[in-house]
């Protein structure tokens, strides 16, 4: 196939800056005409809430980032949430300290994603698949735990985090700062990030450069698992509850801030930040949505449209139009 | 409809047959790129008529400004006497314009039968007449001479067979003027001449080809006239009896063709790789040696063995039974990894599927075998990796605007490039390419050859595949004939005559190829 012309396209990071610096504009465009339409926003009880609501989601679709790279999708990470609440609860009531609960709680995330990635590279089974089956099935394991009942969290210390701030700002946000700076260096400035690019743009390519095709995807699922069982510690800390049904359709949630955040579900095109800012768009959205008074149907008749705006726009922006 | 060539276009012209399609000052500018200068030419019904130039000469967009495929930018196209827009390809196509394309552009899934017929499929009140498309499938099939069933699964087939399916494909749907573009890019000899029974039977009916190729000698085999195309200007149109190899060369490139397989001869030095009697999966009891300093060449039909040789010693399947050493030891090669590892590197032979990272960019795509190198145990070297995809860029002059661009925005010669420059700073023994510039234009094809000669200089050893006899002819130190799964011949630079070469490739001239691969 010869191609006549070289087209001229710009470097790739130059685009990404741009195209998060638009979502950037686009949350504090929100904040904005948000503060002036209702008093209520601006308030720093408000603020907090909002950054706590975003945190979670946003956490989550980091993890999930990394997967759609490589070409895959996990629809489990709700159900892993929920699942990781009722683990740490379970824990903790049995009397196990805190740092025990909670790592257990991620190793749990861990090997999630490991199943996940012995599914897809072992017996071939496709992403969607896989994690639609965990997606149900940890519901159900986490019903059965509990036979069906939330359990109560009987440490104060364990809550009491989640509720509290530093140096003005909520830890749960930061919290999404704890993971995403990590996140970025590991996508765009270690190998293992490039790897991910290039088994989601071409996995045979990449085998043939000698890039171990198996292990990137292990990896790339088994973060996904540890964020979604990290937010499960955060949201058991935050509502003081396990319960496997928590987190219902946050996979969703995840997916569209990954999307709205620039990542392209073809694989091989995602940042870090993109899916953060999208988190929060999100966020606003449902809490301005909720100030305002707006049936909270029509929050997701606007996420919705947002996505197919946000989305048909990007792809608009990369087909050089 | 009286033919206004002659007098817009001075070009000798004996053909008899009437003007069907004349292009006159048709012209295509890209932002910030000429891509076709303006062209006058006409083609008469009943000619093959052959286009040859350089990868970006500018014949893609002529076959997209016929098929309808782009919008031409000024000029006007005359179809039998008559203004054409050619707005849309579904317009080309009821002109009884078709087009076969070097990458086959079926449904994969689909059956031959299926695919014969898609868009056009027979269907009595809404369903579909399954059986009769299968019957009246293998009659079109068999009328042409292939030997291939109608009711298989078209991915079950090979790439020359595919492409025999797309042509047969082409040739139902009232055509009048079909385009082939590098049609045996994938074929095998046996393959490419029915494909050549097929234009020539099309020519007799009346139908005007246009075949691009960067095939020498196919265009002498086949056309009647040939146009040369550089750097989106029509530099000529000869009668192809008044012309040879040397002047369209020379009329495309500016350069002689001797310059074009550039050999360089080395004192071999140590074994890099041996393999003793290895047999695996599609070959047996295969030895053969590669030594530092040479190129082995491995000539044979596709399916014949030999890439499933070479990717066995690249880790991707096991060996069932041989040896294979590594600077005189034994190795298990289990995984691409331990290949890697060892020092081995391979360009495959499918840069779209294997080769490349299509839509990330070029820097990337250099600096993946290497990524470990450039980086230590966390972090990636960012000042190393712009300067090894810089120098990587300068070295093997790919043309990108920068290394941000997208391997995708290249042109075919350009990413082919990269599959082989990704090596170079790898720094690996022994280089296995396999069929290194199938779609790839003479100036490019010159410069991956030099490239060869630049890995030899410093101690490598390639092992180069080829389905095309006179470039592993010419460049091989050792050539190995492989025919159905075993190594039949070995010969020494230029040791044999193309005739041999060829026999031993084929053997029994009835010899079946096994369709399923």
């Amino acid at each position: 196939m010869s191609t006549e012309a070289i087209a001229v396209e710009k470097p790739k990071r130059n685009y990404n800056v741009l195209f998060g610096l638009t979502l950037l504009a686009l949350l504090v465009l929100l904040w904005i005409v948000l503060s002036v339409a209702t008093p209520s926003f601006a308030s720093s009880n408000n603020i907090a809430n909002l950054l706590r609501q975003g945190s979670m989601i946003a956490i989550m679709a980091v993890g999930q980032t990394f997967v759609i790279i490589t070409g895959g999708i996990d629809l489990s990470v709700g159900a892993v949430v929920g699942f990781a609440t009722v683990v740490a609860a379970m824990m903790i009531n049995a009397g196990f300290p805190i740092w025990l609960a909670i790592l257990v709680t991620l190793l749990v995330g861990v090997a999630i994603g490991m199943f996940h990635g012995f599914g897809i590279v072992k017996m071939g089974l496709p992403p969607f698949i896989i994690t639609l089956a965990t997606l149900t099935s940890l519901r159900g394991i986490g019903l059965l735990m509990t036979n069906g009942n939330s359990i109560n969290i009987n440490s104060d210390t364990f809550t009491a985090f989640s509720r509290s701030s530093f140096i003005g700002i909520p830890n749960l946000f930061w919290m999404v700062i704890l993971v995403g700076i990590p996140a970025y260096i590991f996508l765009h400035h270690s190998r293992w990030g490039r790897y991910l690019f290039s088994v989601g743009s071409n996995a045979e390519a990449s085998r043939l450069s000698g890039v171990n095709v198996q292990r990137t995807i292990y990896m790339a699922y088994t973060l996904s698992g540890l964020c979604a069982a990290f937010v499960g510690v955060l949201l058991a800390a935050r509502i003081g509850i396990g319960n496997p049904t928590q987190a219902e359709g946050w996979e969703l949630q995840a997916i569209a801030s990954s999307v709205i955040g620039g990542t392209s579900l073809f694989g091989a095109v995602g940042s870090v930040h993109g899916p953060l800012l999208g988190a929060f768009i999100l966020a606003t959205i449902n809490n301005g949505a909720n100030l305002l008074n707006v049936n909270s149907f029509w929050q997701r008749i606007i996420t919705g449209a947002l996505i197919i705006i946000i989305v048909y726009f990007d792809g608009l922006r990369r087909r050089g139009k | 409809m009286t033919s206004t060539a002659q007098e817009l276009h001075p070009a000798p012209v004996l053909e008899p047959g009437r003007t069907i399609l004349e292009l006159r000052g048709l012209e295509k500018r890209y932002p910030g790129t000429h891509a076709l200068k303006p062209v006058n030419l006409a083609f008469k019904s009943g000619e093959i008529h052959a286009i040859v130039g350089e990868n970006g000469a500018g014949k893609s967009t002529l076959i997209k400004l016929l098929t309808g495929v782009m919008p031409r930018t000024s000029g006007e196209v005359v179809w039998e006497g008559q203004p054409a827009a050619l707005a849309t390809p579904h317009e080309a196509m009821a002109l009884g314009i078709n087009a076969v394309h070097q990458e086959v552009v079926l449904c994969r899934h689909l059956t031959v039968a299926a695919n014969m017929f898609l868009g056009e499929e027979n269907s009595r009140f809404g369903i579909l007449q399954q059986r009769s498309m299968v019957r009246q499938a293998q009659k079109i099939i068999d009328d042409l001479g292939f030997d291939l069933p109608a009711h298989v699964t078209l991915g079950d087939l090979t790439i020359g067979q595919q492409q025999l399916i797309a042509a047969a494909r082409a040739t139902v749907r009232g055509t009048k003027f079909l385009i082939f573009d590098e049609p045996t890019a994938y074929l095998t000899r046996k393959e490419a001449d029915q494909l050549f029974t097929l234009i020539r039977r099309l020519k007799g009916e009346g139908v005007t080809i246009i075949y691009i190729s960067h095939r020498m000698e196919e265009v002498f085999e086949l056309a009647d006239r040939v146009s040369v195309l550089r750097d989106g200007m029509l530099v000529g149109t000869r009668n192809i009896a008044e012309t040879n190899d040397a002047e369209l060369v020379k009329m495309m490139i500016n350069r002689s063709i001797e310059q074009v397989y550039h050999k360089e001869h080395f004192t071999p030095g140590a074994a890099i790789i041996e393999a003793r009697n290895l047999s695996g999966k599609g070959f047996e009891n295969v030895s053969m040696t590669v030594r530092a300093g040479e190129i082995v060449g491995l000539y044979g039909l596709i399916g014949a063995g030999r890439s499933e040789f070479v990717t066995t010693l690249y880790g991707r399947h096991r060996k069932s039974a041989g040896q294979i050493l590594w600077a005189g030891k034994e190795v298990q090669v289990k995984s691409e990894h331990d290949a890697i590892k060892l020092g081995m590197a391979l360009a495959p032979e499918s840069r779209r599927d294997q080769g490349l990272c299509l839509n990330l960019p070029v820097g990337l795509n250099l600096n993946l075998p290497i990524y470990k190198r450039i980086s230590n145990n966390l972090l990636i070297s960012s000042a190393q990796e712009k300067t090894q995809a810089d120098r990587q860029i300068a070295d093997l002059r790919i043309k990108t605007p920068t290394r941000g661009a997208l391997a995708s925005s290249l042109s075919g010669g350009n990413q082919q490039k990269i599959v082989i420059g990704k090596w170079l700073a790898h720094g690996a023994k022994l280089f296995i390419f396999d069929e290194p510039t199938v779609g790839v234009d003479v100036g490019t094809k010159a410069e991956i050859y030099r490239l060869f000669g630049a890995l030899l200089s410093k101690g490598a050893g390639i092992i180069l595949i080829s389905s095309y006899l006179p470039e592993v002819y010419e460049l091989a130190d050792t050539l190995h004939v492989f025919r159905r799964g075993k190594l039949v011949a070995t010969h020494g630079f230029r040791g044999a005559s193309h005739e041999d070469i060829l026999t031993q490739a084929l053997a029994e001239k009835q010899e079946k190829q096994g369709g399923q691969i």
